[in-house]
């Protein structure tokens, strides 16, 4: 709930106070941000005493169990955001 | 992105597992909560950049909830389809993907449910669906919608995945998919305790 809650902060700072100019530098902060996180992630992966062991006996029945759920979800998002809203589809940058 | 954000990935687990302990890296680790929160932060500060995003928000009332209705309907039913054609009880099959990428709470307590094995392929089905959604989004943006790059996320789409959101959609899509990782995140116990 916290990152909620730091999250409003953030909106209010951005709507009130954070200069306009400041936006890309907003940016590359969230870039440094994510990749120091996901790195962070491996890095606890890593550390994870059997994690190749578990990796090879059990990997393909874990990867079928991502991949499902996954187009399961994308299916039922795009039907139902094409059907009851108005996405918006387009490349940015 | 994509390929830095792989790079890392690589990166952090060859370090993990060969790197030394006790160093940088594990405190890193640890205080990685604070790095959550100033990306929070920071993200908070491009949709407050964003006038009349919030307005556009309170405008589509009950209909914020029509993107995590979907995420969960379609994880259930994709987990219990696939599950038809492995070789483990379909309930535990939708059990793992009722995690819908929470990968850390769904494993353990799947172990718990139903032994060490399949807190295993919980752990780790959550966490490959977490690093599958880094490598859809770009694409779900450019050829579906983007509301739709928020399915794969799932509960995760609220911290990890939603710098992708960030760069790859748009403010409004971002708020949605930090309404949508919370509900996600407290529905995922609820699923996970009636399997």
């Amino acid at each position: 709930m916290e990152i909620l809650l730091i999250m409003c902060v953030g909106i209010a700072v951005g709507a009130k106070l954070f200069p306009a100019k400041g936006k890309a530098a907003n940016e590359k902060v969230q870039i440094v941000c994510t990749m120091l996180l996901i790195f962070s992630m491996g890095i606890s992966l890593g550390r994870r005493e059997n994690l190749l062991e578990q990796l090879s006996q059990i990997g393909l029945t874990s990867f079928a169990l991502a991949v499902g759920p996954i187009i399961g979800s994308v299916i039922a998002v795009y039907f139902l955001t094409q059907w009851l809203m108005k996405p918006t589809k387009r490349r940015k940058r | 992105m994509v390929l830095m954000a792989l790079a890392a990935l690589i990166g952090g687990v060859l370090l993990g597992l060969y790197g030394p302990a006790g160093t940088i890296l594990d405190q890193l680790v640890i205080h990685s909560d604070w790095i959550l929160y100033l990306l929070m932060f920071s993200v908070g500060i491009s949709v407050g950049l964003h006038r009349g995003i919030l307005q556009k928000i309170k405008e589509y009332h009950i209909k914020i909830f029509i993107i995590p209705f979907g995420v969960i309907v379609g994880s259930v039913v994709g987990g219990w389809i696939t599950s038809l054609f492995l070789p483990i009880p379909t309930i535990q099959g939708v059990a793992v993907a009722s995690g819908m990428g929470w990968y850390s709470l769904t494993g353990v307590v799947l172990a718990e449910m139903y032994g060490a094995s399949m807190g295993s392929v919980a752990f780790l089905s959550n966490l490959m669906r977490e690093i599958l959604s880094f490598f859809c989004i770009p694409w779900i943006a450019r050829n579906l919608n983007y509301y739709t790059c928020i399915a794969p996320a799932g509960a995760t789409s609220e911290d990890t995945t939603l710098s992708m959101m960030v760069r790859y959609t748009d403010e409004e899509t971002v708020v949605m998919s930090v309404f949508n990782g919370i509900i996600c995140s407290a529905v995922v116990p609820i699923l996970i305790g009636f399997c």
